[in-house]
């Protein structure tokens, strides 16, 4: 479907929030992600999946990172503009049940489905969680609450984001975490460590969004292969193979 | 103005009601799209290729993209011929178009178990012979290749089923009519061209090639001309009807590959961008046909090759 762009602005180094006019035809919840055609035209020609960053009555939010054509082209696109979005798509974080200690933890673009989650979580559920997030550096930080950790120590903690909670974690833990691969391993065997819960929202090229393509797949203990864009992106960490990733 | 015009086409004892098939492996089976667009406005669909048992896939990165295509590297994942029939046929009950079957095996035999296989279900209307995947290291393009091979194989499929059988080629070959005439010779009721074009990307930061398979095969808008020029110059050699894929993501590209010599056209890489796109391509066709004051879009069948 063909949405109107409301808005498209630089929050952040190399990031930007845009958007996007909800027509109110669907429900979307926290981890799903939208595949959004950049032109009407064949470059770039696949579509790009973008996790959500807010869903409101107004507008979806999507907060990216400029990192290649694609995005570059993205990053142009101005109020009035139309977009082509599929989605929303795939299975997001599901229910979060009480009972546990919740810890939101995002790592640089990553952090983005995890605002729509915060949100959601307080509004609809009540529930308390206490936020972590990981940046390179103080500019490129987009998020406004929670407390964050830069690897340049510019803000906040200095050095990584698993190290600044690995102390908190025990077995009564519940994490729903989003970031990059390598900050998504690190975490993954400190959970494993500490026997704590987690949810994880997983990256991966896809082509088609919709399950067909099975580009996207990521290895999955019982050493099969799974598909991101429909089994997932959210996943439950115990699933992954992540010596594979 | 022609007041109707006709779209249906004819293979062997298969009527189609329109020459637009989808492409194996970019429609999965099928059901996927549901949610997307009317599966019964198609003339068919090609499922995602069958082997004797679940296969796998390769292992990530399995694609990635390039100007105006993709390359792609899956391994031929599947669920095996069993539960394609139990688990994934039923879902496609209601719907109104020919499905084809296509077929993977590493050896002669694999083949001619799933013809056997698939022989009793009468769902199945045809069934296209894979010996053009590049991705895999048995079987696959490995058959295609080599014109003994594909006059063997497509007359052992031909000997264990009563369908249609339609050979997929590979375009990394030397000459493909000689290859589409091994087909032929084997018995083939169509030939199916082209199957992806061998490529890699090298991802320049960690200096190895991209995907994890190293090599993947080029589809998409980029390799259209190549598939084109295939089929036109497969029509001059050969008198079953080809199937024409490859690139396609308009109607344009469509009527060029119609226009070559296609009997039939399969959509492929298009599905994943648009999923609707058959149904464009289809409606572009008749209205082009409409405006040329052309009947039958058989046609325009090879009419390039008059001029």
């Amino acid at each position: 479907m063909k949405l109107e762009v409301c808005e498209n602005k630089r929050i952040a180094k190399n990031t930007f929030s845009l958007k996007i006019d909800n027509p109110a035809l669907f429900d979307a919840s926290p981890g799903q992600f939208f595949m959004v055609k950049i032109n009407d035209f064949d470059y770039p020609l696949l579509r790009r999946p973008f996790s959500i960053a807010d869903f409101s009555d107004r507008y979806i939010e999507i907060i990216y990172k400029v990192v290649g054509e694609g995005t570059k082209i993205l990053a142009g696109k101005q109020k009035g503009d139309f977009l082509d979005l599929l989605g929303p798509l795939g299975n997001g974080f599901g229910d979060i049940k009480k009972g546990k200690k919740i810890f939101l933890v995002g790592g640089g673009i990553g952090a983005a489905p995890l605002i729509y989650l915060s949100n959601t979580l307080k509004s609809m559920y009540g529930i308390s969680y206490e936020a972590y997030f990981g940046f390179n550096t103080k500019d490129e930080i987009y998020v406004d609450f929670g407390k964050t950790a830069t690897m340049d120590g510019s803000s906040g903690y200095a050095g990584n984001v698993v190290d600044m909670i690995e102390s908190q974690l025990d077995e009564n833990c519940l994490v729903l975490a989003c970031g990059p691969t390598l900050m998504l391993k690190r975490l993954a065997y400190v959970c494993y460590q500490k026997k704590c819960s987690m949810k994880v929202s997983l990256e991966s090229r896809m082509a088609c969004g919709i399950g067909v393509c099975l580009g996207c797949v990521v290895e999955t203990t019982d050493k099969d292969f799974k598909r991101v864009c429909v089994e997932g992106p959210v996943f439950d960490y115990r699933e992954i193979e992540w010596q594979a990733l | 103005m022609a007041s109707s015009v006709n779209l249906t086409v004819k293979l062997g004892s298969l009527i189609f009601k329109n020459p637009v098939l989808t492409a194996s492996g970019t429609f999965g089976y099928a059901s996927e799209y549901k949610n997307y667009m009317d599966l019964n406005a198609l003339g068919g669909f090609v499922v995602k290729g069958l082997s004797v048992n679940p296969k796998k896939g390769n292992k990530p990165p399995r694609i990635v993209e390039t100007p105006c295509g993709m390359l792609n590297a899956i391994g031929l994942q599947n669920v095996g011929v069993d539960k394609f029939i139990k688990e994934k046929l039923p879902l496609l009950e209601d719907v109104d178009a020919h499905i084809i079957a296509n077929i993977y095996g590493t050896k002669a035999e694999e083949f001619i178990k799933l013809a056997e296989r698939l022989e009793g279900v009468g769902r199945v209307s045809a069934l296209e012979v894979n010996v053009s995947c590049p991705n895999v290291s048995k079987g696959g393009a490995l058959f295609g290749k080599n014109p003994n091979e594909v006059v063997k194989l497509a007359s052992s499929v031909k000997k264990h089923t009563s369908k249609p059988v339609i050979v997929k080629l590979t375009p990394n070959v030397d000459d493909i009519a000689v290859i589409a005439k091994a087909a032929c010779d084997g018995g083939a009721d169509a030939v199916s061209l082209i199957n992806t074009i061998t490529g890699m990307v090298i991802d320049t930061k960690t200096k190895k090639p991209f995907l994890a398979n190293k090599t993947g095969g080029l589809s998409g808008p980029a390799v259209y001309p190549v598939g084109v020029r295939m089929v036109y110059e497969v029509y001059e050699k050969i008198k079953v009807p080809i199937i024409g894929v490859g690139g396609i993501y308009n109607s344009d590209v469509a009527l060029q590959y119609l226009m070559a010599g296609a009997a039939l056209i399969e959509i492929g890489t298009a599905n994943f961008t648009k999923p609707d796109v058959t149904i464009e391509i289809i409606k572009g066709i008749k209205e082009f046909l409409k405006v040329e004051n052309i009947k039958s879009v058989g046609d325009i069948v090879g009419i390039a090759h008059s001029v």
